[in-house]
């Protein structure tokens, strides 16, 4: 019972702000709605019992994605006060059509799995998640700081003055 | 809490990414509309591992390393939004078109 409470309170507050920030059109509101959003997944994997990826989600997402994306709102947003300019384009509703027959074939497709219950009780899975990063997913492990270096050198390439 | 429940708002979340995808015409709109479909990736990677596979944690690896690659592509992406909106001094999508010569 208190685990379907949460649920739903959870999946309200996602769905909210997720819609928060495709439809508003400030763009530091639909930050903030961002920052929420994804708060509330967070919550879900802690509903879950998928301890290791909730830390990682309050962590690299709310405390340091969302901060940056309202970093960069409040650098080059644009919003001066005033009327905003129209933050839709034109093609909304075929946009909106291709969503709603996404999700109702995405709803046929996983209601196999409707009636799939079956959960332990959720154990502590930081060690199983060790023994497989540095056993079978080594490789990968090693290329993805490969990956985060070569992202940080490229921002900083970008973000540079230009040499006169 | 069936896996279905996950998996209906994982898809609402991903619809929602895509249409921010398809219609916002600011792009940090449109970069915060992607990090919103690797959430859902992420949902369902998570209740995927938790309902059918809980004794390994491989899909919490795999949410792992997207969550470190969705902070890769949010870096590059905000680094270039920030270099082309001191040259054009637009952040609308429509207005990038130096490209084309």
């Amino acid at each position: 019972m208190t685990e379907q409470i949460v649920f739903y309170l959870l999946a309200g507050v996602i769905a909210l702000s997720a819609i928060g920030v495709v439809t508003l059109s400030n763009v530091m509101h639909s930050a903030l709605c961002l920052g929420l959003s994804l708060a509330g997944v967070a919550g879900l994997f802690a509903v879950l019992g998928t301890d290791f990826i909730f830390a990682a989600q309050i962590l690299v997402y709310v405390g340091g994605i969302a901060v940056l994306i309202l970093f960069v709102v409040l650098l080059a947003g644009n919003n001066s006060g005033g009327k905003l300019p129209r933050q839709v384009n034109r093609q909304w509703l075929p946009a909106l059509i291709i969503c709603t027959a996404f999700i109702w074939a995405f709803y046929r497709i996983t209601a196999v799995y409707a009636g799939s219950t079956v959960k332990l009780p959720p154990t502590a899975s930081v060690r199983g998640i060790a023994s497989i990063m540095l056993g079978e997913f080594a490789v990968p492990f090693e290329l993805i700081s490969i990956v985060l270096l070569a992202s940080m050198t490229g921002a900083v390439l970008f973000g540079r003055r230009k040499p006169e | 809490m069936t896996l279905y429940h996950y998996l209906a708002l994982s898809g609402l979340l991903f619809a929602s990414g895509v249409f921010g995808v398809l219609t916002r015409r600011n792009i940090i709109g449109i970069l915060m509309s992607i990090e919103l479909m690797l959430n859902s990736a992420n949902i369902n990677f998570a209740a995927f591992n938790s309902y059918l596979y809980p004794d390994r944690p491989l899909g919490q690896v795999a949410v792992i390393f997207i969550i470190t690659l969705a902070a890769a592509e949010v870096v590059v992406g905000l680094a270039l939004v920030m270099a082309i909106y001191k040259n054009l001094k637009s952040v609308y999508a429509e207005d990038y078109n130096i490209l084309k010569g």
